[in-house]
């Protein structure tokens, strides 16, 4: 086993910071705690960490302006908490570069698969590609007119609108995104998507695979996923990063 | 009948008020002045007449008597005028009574008394005659002599006098109306703003108009002002004792997470802490609902409606699609997601299915959410709009929420200036519409 991550728990709500690490502790990391943004930086700058675990609202300097500063100085992945769970919070973090969004209050056992699948995508993340000029891999993807954000979750068609797509399905679309052109087993297509998230679908490969194809034959072109016979599917379109 | 009169004049606006009150005084006006300036004048041209009538019978009768019986008749035609005409006729004995007229007939005897002694009769004649007054007067043989004049016409009220005295009160009366109208203007502006109040940011009424007026409008736009400050505050206060309660909860929730907690109670505070977030959310997304802060996107209604089914279907839920594949509309995606989510959810909580159906019907984008339950009895249809309202109380607790999911919807979708209609279906369940308008391609 590979030593413990280290997390940086930044959190001004003492009881909660002490639960908090207490929970990730017993999830097997390391961690290390802040009550401010001043605290923060000492201990960035004291210690080597893996991923930090921030409070948007924090006292004096607000969270989202710390945020900035962080990440301008920063790689380290980052997972914003808030009490707000609104929509436009959420969007804001991801778009300012949080790598996940977890809404207060939250269980042990959330945070823990958010805190690893962070990790992981950090570690390997083959299906990101090349990095973009910021350091980081670049939010936008585009396909045969379609544009995908990864940090907003969201599919558009070549008008600009917004085609929801389920939380699974968002997921199954991003790993075809990761191999184009490259036929997928349905065993290696689940593994692969499910891993991103952690949002077990009861529903089979196949059920995914037709409602996002339906979804992909707005404006009556073809979807570009083929079916492989005996074999899974193919993402027949190119894709484009940035 | 006087109930009714009430009714029609409590129906009565304001200008038309004014304007009967000023109709009023103004045919009180014009009846007073008619009637003295009537008499006065008619009083003076029937004295005009009465001498005339006077001087002429005085005459004949004298002319007459003096003349031999068998040329009476000869002598009356000759006596005759155009306008006053003499005929004889034999001895009738009846009583000599004046029919009318008593006035003319007292100051026809003023000039001339010595007609009394004949009998003096005086009477309007038909119209149709081209004399007006005709009478009779007893000769000093008995028989009798009569005549037709022509008295002066102005002493009756023709349509022609008429005319010319209503027509400047008429024409008062239309510039009263225009003035009254402009004056009452801004009261009419300030009643359509006050229709408005309340439903978003105050806009100031400008002030105009006469005095009271002006200051009826400054103390509502004080009052629009005052009224948002305190809705604004108490989003604040619900957001903000919704946002410090989280902490708590957040400790709650990892407290439970502790080894040393007995299964059963974790399992009994976890649903607790769940349905104190799920109210908790319920009051910022109807705080939220109106959307003022999100940006307007371009989304497909279709395939919004469609992956809400099919989240509700995989989750066991017995939700169908049956509408277009495709349909684009303008709007707030996080709020009307969370729109069309309430009523699929409500559809499946109290009709136990939900059918999802999006249309474009006559330029806009219809989108319907039926279910085969019991409905709403038709009374409390408005009720089930109203934020904080649970219709099924006899079961409250069954339900979790604030009675706020279709007061949600309805936020969301007049934000999008779109509508939303509950009806009871006729084959029985309940039937929610949404229309939103189609972007202009």
């Amino acid at each position: 086993m590979t030593s413990p991550h280290t997390i940086l728990l930044v959190e001004d709500d003492g009881a909660l910071r002490t639960l908090t690490a207490r929970a990730l502790r017993q999830s097997g990391f390391h961690v290390l705690t802040a009550a401010t943004g001043a605290e923060m930086w000492i201990t960035l700058r004291e210690s080597t960490i893996d991923l930090i675990v921030m409070d948007i609202m924090l006292p004096g300097t607000s969270g989202l302006d710390l945020f900035r500063r962080l990440r301008r100085e920063s790689d380290v992945p980052i997972i914003f908490a808030s009490a707000r769970s609104s929509e436009e919070d959420r969007v804001l973090g991801l778009e300012l570069g949080a790598d996940d969004y977890i809404s207060k209050p939250f269980s042990t056992r959330e945070l823990a698969a958010r805190v690893s699948a962070v990790l992981r995508r950090g570690a390997s993340s083959p299906e990101y590609g090349e990095i973009g000029s910021d350091g980081r891999p670049p939010d936008l993807i585009h396909f045969d007119g379609w544009q995908v954000s990864l940090a907003r979750r969201e599919l558009r068609t070549a008008t600009g609108a917004i085609v929801d797509l389920t939380g699974a399905e968002f997921d199954l679309l991003i790993t075809f995104l990761g191999y184009p052109q490259r036929v997928l087993g349905r065993e290696r297509l689940m593994e692969l998507s499910r891993s991103r998230i952690g949002d077990s679908s009861d529903r089979s490969i196949d059920v995914l695979v037709s409602r996002l194809r339906r979804k992909l034959q707005a404006g009556g072109c073809d979807a570009p996923i083929v079916t492989v016979r005996g074999v899974g599917y193919m993402f027949k379109a190119d894709v484009k990063r940035g | 009948m006087a109930r009714r009169t009430i009714g029609l004049i409590r129906r009565l606006g304001l200008p038309e008020r004014l304007l009967a009150v000023l109709v009023l005084v103004l045919i009180v006006d014009f009846a007073i002045s008619s009637y003295l300036f009537e008499r006065e004048n008619s009083f003076e041209l029937r004295l005009d007449d009465a001498e005339r009538i006077a001087e002429n019978l005085v005459m004949a009768t004298r002319t007459l008597e003096r003349a031999p019986v068998v040329e009476r008749n000869h002598v009356a035609a000759t006596l005759s005028t155009v306008r006053f005409r003499y005929y004889l006729t034999p001895p009738d004995g009846s009583e000599r009574r004046s029919l009318g007229l008593e006035g003319l007939r007292a100051q026809v005897l003023a000039f001339e008394p010595e007609l009394a002694a004949g009998g003096l009769e005086l009477h309007l004649e038909r119209l149709s005659s081209h004399h007006n007054i005709a009478g009779s007067i007893r000769l000093a043989d008995r028989s009798i002599l009569r005549f037709q004049t022509h008295a002066n016409t102005a002493w009756t009220l023709t349509i022609g006098r008429v005319v010319s005295l209503v027509l400047p009160t008429l024409l008062l009366i239309a510039v009263g109306w225009v003035l009254l109208r402009a004056t009452l203007k801004p009261l009419r502006d300030l009643i359509a703003a006050t229709r408005h109040l309340g439903a978003g940011p105050p806009q100031p009424v400008p002030e105009r108009g006469p005095d009271e007026l002006r200051s009826l409008i400054r103390a509502l736009n004080e009052m629009q002002q005052r009224i948002y400050a305190s809705l604004a505050d108490r989003t604040q206060t619900m957001l903000a004792i919704g946002h410090d309660l989280k902490t708590p909860l957040s400790r709650m929730r990892l407290r439970l997470d502790d080894d040393s907690v007995d299964p059963e109670i974790r399992e009994g505070l976890s649903h607790d802490i769940e349905e104190m977030l799920q109210l908790l959310n319920s009051i910022q997304a109807y705080v939220e609902s109106d959307g003022r802060s999100i940006q307007e996107e371009r989304i497909d209604i279709a395939v919004m409606a469609e992956t809400l089914v099919d989240t509700v279907a995989d989750h066991g839920g017995d939700a169908v699609y049956v509408g277009l594949g495709n349909l684009e509309v303008r709007a707030r995606p996080v709020s009307i997601r969370r729109a069309l989510s309430n009523l699929i959810e409500n559809a499946i909580h109290y009709g136990g299915n939900a059918r999802v159906n999006v249309r474009r019907v006559d330029g806009a984008a219809e989108i319907t959410v039926e279910d085969d339950g019991p409905g709403i009895p038709e009374a409390r249809i408005a009720d089930a709009l109203q934020p904080f309202v649970r219709l099924d109380t006899a079961r409250a607790r069954d339900t979790a929420g604030m009675g706020l999911g279709l007061a949600i919807v309805r936020k969301a979708v007049k934000a999008e200036n779109g509508s939303l209609t509950l009806c009871n279906r006729p084959g029985g369940g309940l039937k929610a519409t949404i229309r939103l308008a189609l972007p202009s391609q």
